[in-house]
């Protein structure tokens, strides 16, 4: 067991250096990125030795085959431990947790006391939450996809994006990019998308992570945008900051979101709208797309409507809007 | 290179046929193989939907499919037909239903008669898959989750978004155009106002 | 005389024969065959103009008149691409040659080249014992007994040294393939090489000759007694009570209801539809020639002998 636990330890050490090898090869974007990354193991290491000793807790599970009580380890156990004990379809099925009857709970985040648990698909009949979830997700994904779509000469930064409304018909986000006439053709929104459908078929873990305000200052202390947005962030929520990391992308946001990449099934991104310009150079855009979860199938003409819905400018704030007025909705 | 068989005449299979059978293992040869799935047919019709194993309800699905195809095609005044449903039906009342409530049932249907489906196998328990197989129009419940009522699902609330939208937008042109109308001949619309 | 008895029974039978084995007609109603002309002279008019898209009204007898369009039905061995061709080729080498409608049992001439034959070709008469494959490899066996010797060709349907097939007398058998002929005394599968055509009225259903032959006495080239066969007269008088328990052991009486069993070996009825609405004008053209040809030439033949 315990060479088993070395051995994977060592890969996974050999697959963080070359995935920072990679990243050191192309530029100083991707040195931030790194350092990000260093910051976040760092502190998920310490977080996950601070718990000292193990306390147990009852979960207790209602839903189906039958309602169990679990006992599982206070702050290292997750909604996804409980479904392991449950079956693998529970594995793959849940995308979000449901705590105490009504807190929604990442699925990959330790619980931290004795609760209730429900696990959450998107075929439940009040699939509200899971929406919302999955429509937050799908806004960071899209994070993702874009920091790998482009180039370092683009220099893309990444703005934020608004909290979730499905009603609106498209999810968001917002950049900054250094082309202030930038027209996007068929072909580079084809490539955006097809960026998010690789992400789907990595079936990345999403990661969450509590950190405080310097921590976060300093992991954000090269992107302009996120520092600017930090203390105001950090003000709600008793200087703690919420970060969500999927692959080698991290990005703000409170949460909660689906449990992996894997649950972004059909999926386009379809517009991007300049929303105005940056200083001289830079311009501020937002990018807009639409998606079903995985094990929804639509016919095209449908989906074809809510595509051209999707085209249509997002009315969420805007990023260039004073930012103090967000409060209820800022970086979701 | 054999040549078809032409002096049969069958309709086609709205179901996906194996290449070949399978011959459900037992010691009686073809012919107990032929038993065990008169049975299930035989209880497939009685009961309309059945649990057991993937092998054998994909094997008796298509002799259902045929019977009742032919039972459409050919009618209850056809001999051979009527032979068929005598030998395949153990239960003798069954094929009356087979003829007055099925053949009525699936006069119309461009699809399969049968549906079957993939049911999950019971741990620990025997490694053979599971499935269920049923007769479409059956009067249970459905089997199958039904994305389209719920309109809480994401796609529904897509949908629904999308469709306000448009009635919105199809509202406001039309009240543009009457604005418009309104602005170049003021009478006309008036009149047409007092009739509506 | 002989000849003479057996068409009489051959008639009588017919006529109480024909509802019970042949529910469908094997030949073209003359009703069909009427409208099929006007139809003809349609399309004819309507090439000047467009030419409209028709579906073509397969007659229900073309699987039996062809058997060899129907592709294999083993799925593994289907290649619908490779159909298609075949199918072309086969109308491309139906516009050389008239191959003309026969039945296992009907009695053909066939006229093939041969390079060791004086004048280079040979002709065949003989009764059709089978017919199998499909496609261009398409083929036929043809038995008959010269000299005292029984001899048999197998013909590929689609052969190109073949240069004609008549068919000498159309009709049918009880069985579906007459190879118990090798073992039947060698009267009744003899028949002779000047045999003249026998027409059939037009419109007629192809009788089937209900002769029963009369086998010989054991060693038999297989188990007929197997077989069940409807053609044989004499075959008790060669069975004993163990031959008669092991053809019982080996009978498989449910094999009719084995509905699946059949439509593997069958095309269904939709895909053949498909078939033959695509090669059916073409093949009504060339039947439509092919009368034409004939009646000419009976008109022009006492001419020639006057």
């Amino acid at each position: 067991m315990a060479t088993a636990t070395k051995l994977y330890k060592q890969s996974w050490h050999a697959l963080r250096q070359l995935q920072q090898y990679r990243t050191i090869a192309s530029g100083n974007a991707s040195a931030s990125i790194k350092s990000r990354n260093e910051l976040f193991n760092q502190e998920q290491k310490r977080q996950r030795d601070a718990v000292g000793r193990v306390e147990k807790i009852e979960v207790r599970y209602l839903g189906l085959p039958e309602d169990v009580t679990l006992v599982m380890n206070n702050h290292i156990s997750t909604p996804y431990n409980c479904a392991q004990h449950l079956s693998e379809g529970h594995c793959k099925r849940s995308a979000l947790a449901l705590v105490d009857g009504s807190v929604p709970w990442d699925m990959h985040r330790p619980l931290q006391e004795s609760c209730t648990l429900q696990l959450l698909n998107f075929n439940v009949s009040e699939p509200h939450v899971v929406n919302k979830a999955f429509w937050r997700t799908c806004s960071f994904m899209l994070g993702a996809a874009l920091q790998r779509a482009f180039k370092d000469e683009a220099r893309l930064q990444l703005h934020s994006f608004p909290g979730p409304n499905i009603k609106s018909g498209s999810f968001v986000h917002d950049i900054v990019l250094g082309a202030q006439n930038w027209e996007p053709t068929k072909a580079e929104m084809r490539a955006i998308s097809a960026e998010m459908v690789k992400l789907a078929a990595q079936d990345l873990r999403i990661e969450r992570l509590e950190v405080d305000k310097e921590l976060a200052k300093e992991m954000f202390k090269d992107s302009r945008y996120k520092s600017e947005q930090l203390p105001s962030i950090a003000q709600q929520n008793q200087s703690r900051v919420t970060l969500y990391r999927l692959g080698d992308h991290i990005d703000i946001s409170r949460g909660p979101m689906v449990a992996s990449t894997r649950f972004l099934g059909k999926c386009t991104i379809l517009a991007a709208h300049k929303v105005a310009n940056e200083g001289s150079t830079d311009a501020f855009y937002r990018l807009q797309g639409v998606a079903l979860p995985t094990g929804f199938s639509l016919n095209h003409i449908a989906y074809g409507l809510l595509e051209k819905r999707a085209q249509k400018l997002n009315s969420a704030r805007l990023p260039n809007e004073p930012f103090e007025e967000q409060q209820q909705m800022q970086l979701s | 290179m054999n040549q078809a068989d032409v002096s049969k005449l069958m309709s086609q299979l709205r179901i996906a046929v194996r290449s070949n059978k399978r011959n459900l293992k037992n010691p009686d040869g073809p012919e107990g193989r032929l038993l065990k799935l008169r049975k299930t047919v035989t209880a497939l019709v009685k009961h309309e939907r059945i649990e057991l194993f993937y092998n054998r309800a994909d094997e008796a699905r298509g002799y259902a499919e045929l019977l009742i195809s032919n039972a459409i095609r050919h009618g209850d005044r056809h001999k051979a037909t009527m032979e068929l449903a005598d030998y395949w039906l153990l239960e003798k009342q069954l094929v009356h239903k087979l003829f007055k409530v099925l053949v009525p049932r699936y006069e119309n249907y461009n699809v399969s008669y049968t549906r079957m489906f993939k049911a999950p196998r019971d741990y620990p328990g025997i490694y053979y898959r599971k499935s269920v197989l049923e007769l479409r129009g059956n009067p249970y419940p459905v089997l199958t989750q039904d994305n389209s009522q719920n309109r809480n699902l994401l796609h529904n609330v897509l949908l629904d978004e999308a469709r306000k939208e448009f009635r919105r937008e199809k509202l406001a042109s039309l009240a543009n155009k009457l604005a418009a109308e309104t602005e170049e001949t003021p009478k006309p619309t008036v009149e047409k106002a007092t009739e509506v | 005389m002989n000849v003479n008895a057996r068409f009489l029974t051959n008639r009588i039978a017919q006529q109480c024969a024909y509802k019970r084995i042949v529910t469908f007609s094997t030949k073209p109603t003359e009703q069909s065959a009427a409208a099929a002309v006007p139809q003809q002279q349609q399309q004819q008019q309507h090439d000047a103009v467009a030419p409209p898209v028709r579906k073509p009204i397969v007659p229900a007898h073309y699987r039996f008149v062809y058997p060899e369009f129907l592709p294999d039905p083993k799925v593994e061995w289907r290649n619908s691409i490779r159909e298609k061709l075949e199918r072309l080729d086969m109308l491309n080498r139906r516009r050389q040659i008239e191959l003309p409608e026969f039945y296992v049992g009907s009695i053909l001439a066939v006229t093939s080249s041969d390079p060791h034959a004086a004048g280079k070709t040979s002709r065949f008469v003989g009764i059709c014992i089978h017919r199998e494959r499909c496609g261009l490899r398409a083929r036929f066996i043809l038995r008959n007994v010269i000299d005292h010797q029984g001899i048999e060709i197998v013909y590929e349907l689609y052969d190109p040294t073949i240069q004609k097939v008549e068919v000498l007398r159309l009709e049918k058998r009880l069985d579906d393939s007459l190879f118990y002929l090798r073992d039947a005394l060698p009267e009744f599968s003899t028949f002779d090489e000047h045999m003249e055509a026998e027409t059939l009225e037009e419109g007629t259903p192809v009788p089937i000759n209900e002769l029963k032959v009369v086998l010989r006495p054991r060693p038999w080239l297989e188990r007929w007694e197997r077989q069940n066969l409807r053609g044989v007269a004499n075959i008790d008088q060669y069975l004993k009570d163990k031959h008669r328990k092991s053809s019982e052991k080996v009978q498989k009486p449910w094999e009719k209801y084995d509905l699946m069993k059949q439509y593997r070996a069958t095309i269904p009825e939709e895909e053949q539809k498909e078939i033959f609405a695509e090669v059916h004008t073409e093949l009504h053209t060339l039947e439509l020639q092919r009368k034409r040809n004939k009646r000419k030439r009976t008109f022009v033949k006492p001419k020639h002998l006057a």
